[in-house]
Parts: structure tokens; sequence; C-alpha cells
């Protein structure tokens, strides 16, 4: 119950589906793209139509999760909002939250499941510019 | 609730809470062990061995511990009268010499049936975590550009992996995290990848890929195994927390052994911090600082105290250790409780014995100049040794300053200028050379031939013409300091007399006059990146190319007076973005385009998109840029008309 609740909070733009977050994800990484590039990125993963995808496209154009570029003759598609906002508003849901959550003690990451404070990211910073001084 | 009791009452019930009230000593023992232990050891991979030693030894005496307790035929005897005088509720698990009143068994079965419960709801956040950490590489991902996929495949085979490892891009990891042990993944947050320098990327990917290659993650199930059966014991935890850091730690030592760059591998560590905390929500409390000390560590600074046991740690175990010792004496039998003692009386022995340390993967090159050379002032003669001590002698001035000037290190410099002989100083430069000859034993040193071939180029070829104001040698201009340092570029692209230039978008577009200038390509710099560009100008026209990084400055109509200015502004906004905002007023209807371009201090883009208006008063956007120096680039270029304004504006983000 919670979870429908959280997932209609974060704002009035749908939360994308999983196959809408591939797509996404091949947005934020490559920048904006025609369809053809999109099509080349997710066909490597799993064999996908390119029809599939210029469908896709079309409907999240439609739901405002991506924007479309009509001034070239290839269309130029481009997500609508940046990956933070879509990490936060996935991060209303809590059952993925709980997921990811405990995930990430079995994960092994390049730094701590914790994130660092302000005053952690100054002190970084101290150390990277004396470390610098003293070298240069 | 009856099925409940009765089993409470079976002998196997008081076994495992007898097992749990020994467990709390054992534990504790186990942890003052390691925390002397630790004391003595410095390297990663050691105290990494005798943590994980330590959290086996503690399984394997638990397992010990409730063989010995199961029952041996006099107990059951005694178990019938004990289960009758059981009353209701079950006592806390914190509180063990309650649970064991003198002379009875009392509350203790009770422990069982709690533990249980609560190893259950450990095991079953573990279950949960893997089957997030199974949605996680399935789900918001893409395969990143082949290029990158192409230099995965070639570390994973530096690193001796023999597994298959796959790269991903994620939009829902905010660090670069592996996944799976058989199978494993690796997943990037997305936009990291054009986001830090290719150098730094690497080492973030090779810390992931030694990860793999340590079985870390096989490692750390077990782990987490182990600490859901061991759930209540604050020891299981600590040593659980060591074994992390630890762990993190022998992965940084094998990147920096590997790549012999202590400060850019630290400023990746503290760049994908930063990141992830402009993404994120704010972090609210601060504890522990584990990156603040793994960055110490990396850059080898003085830690203060020693992280072992705080003393307020060390009583609390051993106030412990000694109620659980002392509760298992008044209750048993002397003959039973001196039994389990057996255990941790091996825990000595066992856990200073460290596995060997896995080697690093490729030996370092360079870093194999001794420290203590800081001591001594730049320039200043030492005062070791009076009677043989002679100052820098002309050739070896010019070899320090002109022959190795760009590719010596700051620490070979100064261990250099410190060497009080020329016998001395003969030997470092045969050392200087031996260390970077690519094939070692032979007569040939190809590095040190090609790194005189490229002087005598640069001499040859950069040289500026007689007119200039300067008349540097040509090693010293700027085209012959990145020749000598880089190397021959993969490309060059050169425009001797200006004239006409197609204007990428980056730089505004159009056609524009340039002034003399060069573009040279390199397609990999180790340290820097891949694809990397380096415009040279020659604005005075006299053969003396000055490097630039304003792609605006080679184009002869912008700069002095008659340059159009865009009129853009900034302003800082929040902590971790800032507004622009441009005048679009004089355009009226004219179709606009604005590119803008954010670099920071070390070069690499930031942020960088297009955006085509019309009609509108002004542009504005809000772009969100972490902490540290930048360089904004704003172009409008007015389709209409054919004009190009820009402005280079500073920008210090706090």
């Amino acid at each position: 119950m919670l979870v429908v609740i959280s997932s209609y909070m974060a704002s009035e733009l749908p939360r994308p589906t999983d196959a809408e977050l591939e797509i996404l994800t091949v947005l934020w990484s490559r920048g904006p793209s025609t369809v053809r590039d999109v099509h080349e990125a997710v066909a490597v993963r799993k064999p996908t139509q390119y029809t599939t995808v210029l469908k896709m496209l079309q409907i999240m154009a439609e739901k405002g999760l991506v924007r479309r570029n009509e001034k070239q003759r290839a269309h130029i598609y481009e997500a609508a909002r940046p990956r933070e906002w879509t990490q936060r508003q996935l991060a209303g849901d809590l059952l993925q939250r709980a997921f990811n959550g405990s995930a990430k003690s079995l994960m092994m990451g390049a730094l701590s499941a914790r994130k660092a404070s302000k005053e952690e990211l100054s002190e970084l910073r101290r150390l990277l510019e004396e470390y610098e001084k003293g070298t240069r | 609730m009856n099925l409940l009791q009765a089993w409470v009452a079976t002998p196997g019930a008081t076994a495992l809470g007898w097992t749990l009230v020994h467990s709390l000593w054992e534990g504790a023992l186990a942890a003052l062990f390691l925390a002397a232990a630790l004391r003595g050891m410095r390297s990663a991979p050691a105290r990494y061995a005798a943590s994980c030693a330590a959290l086996v030894l503690l399984a394997a005496g638990f397992a010990f511990t409730f063989a010995r307790e199961m029952p041996a035929p006099a107990h059951v005897a005694v178990q019938p009268t004990v289960a009758h005088r059981i009353p209701g509720p079950p006592a806390g698990l914190g509180d063990p010499s309650e649970a064991a009143p003198r002379g009875s068994l009392g509350y203790l079965p009770w422990l069982a049936p709690l533990w249980m419960a609560g190893v259950l709801a450990f095991q079953l956040r573990g279950v949960a975590a893997w089957m997030g950490a199974r949605r996680l590489r399935g789900t918001g991902v893409c395969v990143p550009p082949g290029l990158w996929r192409a230099r995965l495949d070639q570390l994973v085979q530096r690193a001796r992996i023999s597994r298959r490892v796959v790269l991903l891009e994620s939009c829902l990891a905010e660090v670069p995290v592996v996944i799976g042990y058989l199978r494993p993944v690796i997943l990037l947050p997305v936009g990291l990848l054009a986001g830090l320098p290719a150098a730094q990327v690497e080492a973030l990917l090779l810390h992931e890929l030694v990860h793999i290659r340590r079985h870390d993650y096989l490692v750390n199930l077990v782990q987490m195994f182990v600490e859901g059966l061991l759930f209540y014991h604050p020891a299981v935890w600590w040593m659980s927390a060591v074994i992390r850091a630890e762990r993190e730690n022998c992965c940084d030592d094998v990147v920096v052994a590997t790549q012999g760059d202590a400060y850019g591998y630290a400023s990746a560590l503290a760049a994908l911090e930063e990141r992830r905390a402009v993404a994120g929500d704010a972090v609210l409390a601060s504890t522990g600082g584990s990156l603040v000390k793994r960055i110490r560590r990396l850059l080898a600074q003085p830690e203060g105290p020693r992280a072992g046991l705080t003393p307020v740690f060390s009583a609390v175990l051993l106030t412990v250790t000694l109620v659980g010792a002392m509760a298992a004496y008044q209750t048993r039998p002397p003959a039973a409780a001196a039994a389990p003692q057996l255990v941790p009386v091996a825990a000595p022995a066992a856990v200073p014995q460290p596995a060997p340390a896995p080697a690093p993967a490729a030996p370092v090159q360079v870093a194999q100049v001794q420290p203590p050379v800081r001591s001594a002032s730049p320039g200043e003669a030492p005062r070791a040794d009076a009677s043989q001590a002679s100052p820098l002698g002309t050739p070896y001035r010019k070899w320090l300053n002109e022959d190795v000037a760009y590719i010596i290190t700051d620490a070979e410099r100064a261990a250099f200028k410190a060497l009080p002989s020329d016998a001395e100083r003969e030997h470092f430069i045969q050392q200087f050379w031996e260390r970077r000859d690519p094939t070692p034993g032979t007569a040939e040193n190809e590095f040190k031939e090609e790194h005189y071939r490229r002087i005598a180029y640069a001499n040859e070829h950069f040289s500026p013409a007689s007119g200039s104001l300067s008349g540097l040698p040509g090693w010293k201009t700027d085209r012959g300091r990145i020749y000598i340092t880089f190397g021959p570029p993969d490309e060059i692209d050169s425009h001797p007399s200006g004239g006409a230039y197609q204007r990428p978008p980056a730089e505004g577009g159009g056609t524009t006059t340039t002034v003399p200038f060069e573009q040279w390509r390199y397609r990999y710099i180790q340290n820097i990146g891949t694809n990397v560009i380096i415009e040279f100008v020659d604005p005075s026209g006299t053969g003396e190319y000055r490097m630039t990084s304003d792609p605006m400055e080679k184009d002869a109509l912008a700069g002095g007076a008659n340059a159009m200015r865009t009129g853009a502004t900034v302003q800082m906004v929040g902590s971790n973005g800032v507004q622009l905002s441009v005048p679009l007023d004089r355009y009226s209807d004219h179709q606009v385009s604005v590119s803008v371009r954010i670099v920071a201090a070390g070069g690499r883009v930031v942020n960088e998109f297009e955006n085509p208006v019309q009609g509108q008063v002004a542009f504005s956007r809000f772009l969100a840029v972490a902490p540290g120096s930048y360089r904004l680039s704003v172009a409008v270029k007015d389709m209409t008309a054919g004009t190009v304004a820009s402005d280079v504006i500073p920008l210090e983000v706090k």
C-alpha cells in the first residue's frame, strides 16, 4: 500500500518502468541521441527491434519522460529530467529503498555505503590540497 | 506456545543457551587478541587476514562449544526437573548474568528461540540484499561505449582474471560496485565515464577488478552469514568492520602500486564522493569517516593515534569476558566449565599468522625514491658530508634543468639536488635511466634514446624564427615541452597561415578568421585521458606557438576591443549550483543558439550543451556544479545575422 502511495508523491511525472529506465539510462549516458543510437546501445545487451525502441521513445515523449528535437531530419531524443532527479523520484519507492539499502551491504563498492557529510568532504578537499602544495 | 515451551525444555535448547553465554567471553577474548595483534601490524593484507582469521575462529568456536554442550547422557537425566520450573516470559538477551542465576538453568534455554528468531531476521536481510543486488544488475543499466568495454578487457587481462567481467552503466548505482561472484558485473554510475578523467576512471575500475580477483564478493557473503549467526555480539561487528575497512585498503594499495599515482587515485575517490553528495539528499550525522581515513592513508599522512581499541571498548569487552566466565563457573561443574577454554587459548596462536600478502598486479615503476630529501630546501647544498660535498656542477645542472626537466618527478629532483658528490650524481643518473628502461638487462635503453631524439626533434622543428621576442630554443617552447613529455601526437591539424576556420558548435559554430594555430591530438595519454586535444596559437606570427586552453584565442576577430560579449552573468545558487543568465533582448526575434561549456581546473569538461532559442528576452539555466574552480564559456550565435558573441567566465564554487 505504502509503495503505491509513495510512487505518486514524487511529482506529476510518471515513474518510468524498467524498460523505460533502460532507455533513459542510454540517453543519460550518451547524451541526446537518435533512435538509431539508442537502439544500437540497447541491442548490445538484448536483441531488440528498432521499431520497438522507436515506439517506446514515442510513448515516453508523450508521457513527458523524454524531449524530442525535430529540427533535423533524424529526430533527436533527450531525457527530460536529469538522472539525479529521477534517482530521487525512484528513491521514494519504499520497497526499492529497502532492497537497495540491504543490497549495499552485499556489493563491493569503491566507497562505503554511508555517504560523507559536508565536514568530511571539506576535510577531503583540504587533505588533497595540502598534499598538492607539499609536492609541487 | 506449548510447543515452544516443550522445545525449550529439550537438551538442545539448553546446550544452545550455554553456547550463547560462552560465546560472549570467547568473542570478547578473540577480539582482545585481535586488537593486540593489529597494534603491531601495518600492512593491509596482514590486518585483513588476521581479522578474517579471528572471525572464522569465532564461528568455529561457536560450533565447537555447541558440540561440547550437546547432551551427555547425564545431563538428560537432569533436564525434566529443570523444565518444570520454567515460568513465563523469556529473559532479555543483553543480560546473561541475570538469565543464569546461581545453581539453576533458569531462563537460560529461552535464549535459544530468541537467538533463532534473530538469526532468521538477519539471514532474511541477507536474502533481501541478494535479491536487491540481482535487481540492480538488470534494471536501469546500459552498455558503455565500445571504447570502454575494450579498455576493461585489457584491464581484466592485466589483472589476470579468468572470469568474464561485464561492464555496465547504471542509473541506480551511486558509486562503482561489483555484483556477483561467478559472473561478476561492474556497475558504474551513468555519466561517470564522461565526467572523470580517463585515468581516474581506470583507477576506479582497477579497484573493482581487484575485488573480483580477491574473491571479495564470496568472502563478504560468508562474512554476512557469520554476522547473522553471531549478530548479538559486538566483537563480531567490530571484526567485520575491520575486515571491510582493510579490504578496501588492500584494493587501494594494489591500485596505487599498479598505477603509481596515489594523488590521482585519491582525487578520484574524493570526486566520486562529491558527485554522490551533489546527486543525493543531504547526510545528517557523521561518524567514523572511513573515506577520510582512506585518503589520509593513501597520501601517507600521519594519522594521529592508531585506531586500535579505545579504552572504553576494551573495558566493556573485559567486563563481558569476566561476567561470562563467572556465570559459566558458578552454574557449571568445574570440569565442564573449563572445557570451552580450549577454544580461545588457541586464538593467540592462530591470529597473528596472516596469510601471505597477495602480490600487486604490476611492479611500481617510479616511486622508488626515498622521501627524506624533503628536509633539504631546494637549491641549498646539503651539509651532510662537508669534506666530500661538491656543489651541483654545470653538466649536472644542465642534465637536471634541461635534459630531463620535463620527465623527472618532484621526488627525484629533490633527491638529486640533495646528493653530495659527483660520483653519486653519476650513479643517480644511471639509475634514473635504468628505472625507465622498458627492456632492462639489454644494452639499449629505448626510453633514453627516444627521449633524446624528442629533444633533438623539438630543437629542430619548434625553434621560432629569429624575429621572435623570446628566442627560446625549441625544447623550451610549449610545443617542445608537450612533444618531449608526451611524444609525437597521433594527429596534427596545422594552420600555419591561419585564415578561414570552420568553428565547431562548442566554440560557437560558424566561420571566422584566425591567427596561425595547431591542434595536436593524442588518442591516449596516461594519467590524463583519451582523445586529448592540445591547441597552440601563434598570435605574433613568428612561429613561437603558445599553448592555449581557450578555443576562442585563435579567433582573430575575438579578443581585443572589437570582441562581442554576451553579457552573461553567473550567480551562485545554494552550495552546488549556479544560475546562468544570458540576455538575449538585442537579438529580438532572431534564431539564436546558446552554447555553454564548463571546464574544470584540470581541463575536463564538466558540462556542455547547446540550446536553440528564439524570441526570448533572456536565456537562463540552473547548472549543478560540484565545488571547485571552473571556466565557463558561453557563446551566443545569431543564426539569422551570422554573428557570434562569446564570454569566458571564471567560476569558483565553494
